[in-house]
């Protein structure tokens, strides 16, 4: 379900951006399901056809969504690709803590402190 | 559902009881009806009572069409039989764009209900044909119209004079039936959802299916090869028309005993998406 709120102090391409996105990442929006029309979800939501295909575009960006020409938007592949390199570089991380020797508590201290540093771009080796 | 005002007036009171009894039928009477979804039924309970009218207005330029060609009609022998054929063809012309500026009263009703409303819900994938009208009875109508269509080409196979040009009659009636369930498919399909909540979603989605069904309901294909050929056709061809109509029956039953209530094809619908 997506929600457009018109009192919302979050602009409208933004909530629906940020719901199509956490929809794809939580999977509820199967990798290959295929998005209503920029038209046709404009018109649902009682929004301009630019605020949906800018948030569209943003989606398409960020490799959440793929657009085949007239065929229309589909859910990308690319979400699923990086969850699995997160889940590879945790596999990584997991080695890591066992070898020298730190306790699960820590080392999840250590990975949210990163998170909220912002700094969860890929450590050089 | 949430109480959001449509106007100062609001929809009359009949039209709000006339919700609460739609809301208690699909089991979705979790509170009083909201003005938008009186409003939204009350236009579709009009447009369902002139479609029947629409109907009617078919049988009788089918069965006008098919008396002019009578013998002792004036237009009852030879070439003359065209233009009853002709006129019966205007006429569904006629009837069809009757149907489409019907819808579009729906969809500007609609229109100016979700523009009044502050809050926008809907799916993140679009409903397809399949989760609307559901795959039985989308095969039961493709069957129903397959064999209405194979009623009338046999007669008109077999059959000379008064009863081939009610043949010819039938298949413009039948090829004028399927093209409106068509033509309000296509629109159901394009209408937008209007809705502020997960239970407005809801009843927009069984709205969605009702109109769906409705559209696709095979009585009146049942009922044309009877109407318009019986007494002229061979007995086998009787006995045939009978037995579709007999065999159509059972399996609208079988359809309505197996699918899923409307309201659980809605809410799965919504889930799942």
């Amino acid at each position: 379900m997506i929600v457009i709120d018109a009192g919302s102090p979050v602009p409208p391409f933004e909530q629906l951006r940020a719901q199509l996105a956490r929809q794809i990442q939580d999977r509820t929006l199967a990798v290959g399901a295929r998005l209503p029309t920029i038209r046709h979800l404009a018109a649902d939501l009682g929004l301009a056809v630019n605020t949906v295909g800018r948030a569209y575009r943003e989606l398409e960006e960020a490799g959440l969504i793929e657009t085949r020409g007239r065929a229309g938007s589909f859910v990308a592949a690319a979400g699923e690709e990086g969850r699995e390199r997160a889940r590879r570089a945790a596999a990584d991380y997991a080695a890591v803590i066992a070898s020298v020797g730190i306790d699960a508590a820590e080392a999840i201290r250590i990975v949210q402190a990163a998170l909220t540093s912002g700094a969860a771009a890929p450590a050089s080796p | 559902m949430t109480n959001t005002p449509m106007s100062d007036a609001g929809p009359p009171p009949a039209d709000i009881r006339c919700a609460e009894t739609w809301l208690r039928r699909h089991g979705l009477s979790d509170g009083p009806p909201t003005p938008l979804l009186a409003t939204r039924l009350a236009v579709r309970r009009r447009v369902r009572l002139l479609g029947s009218v629409l109907l009617a207005v078919l049988f009788v330029a089918a069965s006008l069409a098919q008396v002019a060609a009578l013998p002792g009609a004036s237009g009852g022998s030879g070439s003359s039989r065209i233009v009853p054929v002709m006129a019966l063809s205007a006429s569904i012309v006629a009837l069809l764009l009757t149907q489409v500026l019907l819808d579009a009263w729906v969809r500007r009703v609609d229109r100016r209900a979700g523009a009044a409303l502050p809050r926008r819900v809907t799916h993140p994938v679009q409903l397809g044909w399949a989760a609307l009208l559901g795959r039985p009875h989308a095969v039961m109508a493709g069957a129903t119209f397959a064999c209405a269509f194979a009623l009338g080409v046999s007669a008109l196979l077999v059959t000379e004079g008064t009863a081939r040009h009610a043949a010819v009659v039938l298949l413009v009636a039948v090829i004028g039936v399927a093209l409106g369930a068509v033509l309000q498919l296509r629109e159901m399909l394009a209408r937008p959802v209007v809705a502020e909540d997960e239970v407005s979603l809801t009843a927009d989605v069984v709205m969605r299916i009702e109109d769906a069904r409705e559209s696709s309901a095979p009585a009146v294909l049942w009922a044309l090869p009877v109407v318009l050929l019986s007494g002229f056709a061979p007995g086998w061809w009787s006995a045939a028309s009978a037995g579709f109509l007999v065999a159509g029956v059972l399996a609208l039953v079988a359809v309505h005993v197996r699918a899923p209530s409307y309201a659980a094809t809605a809410r799965r619908a919504v889930g799942l998406r």
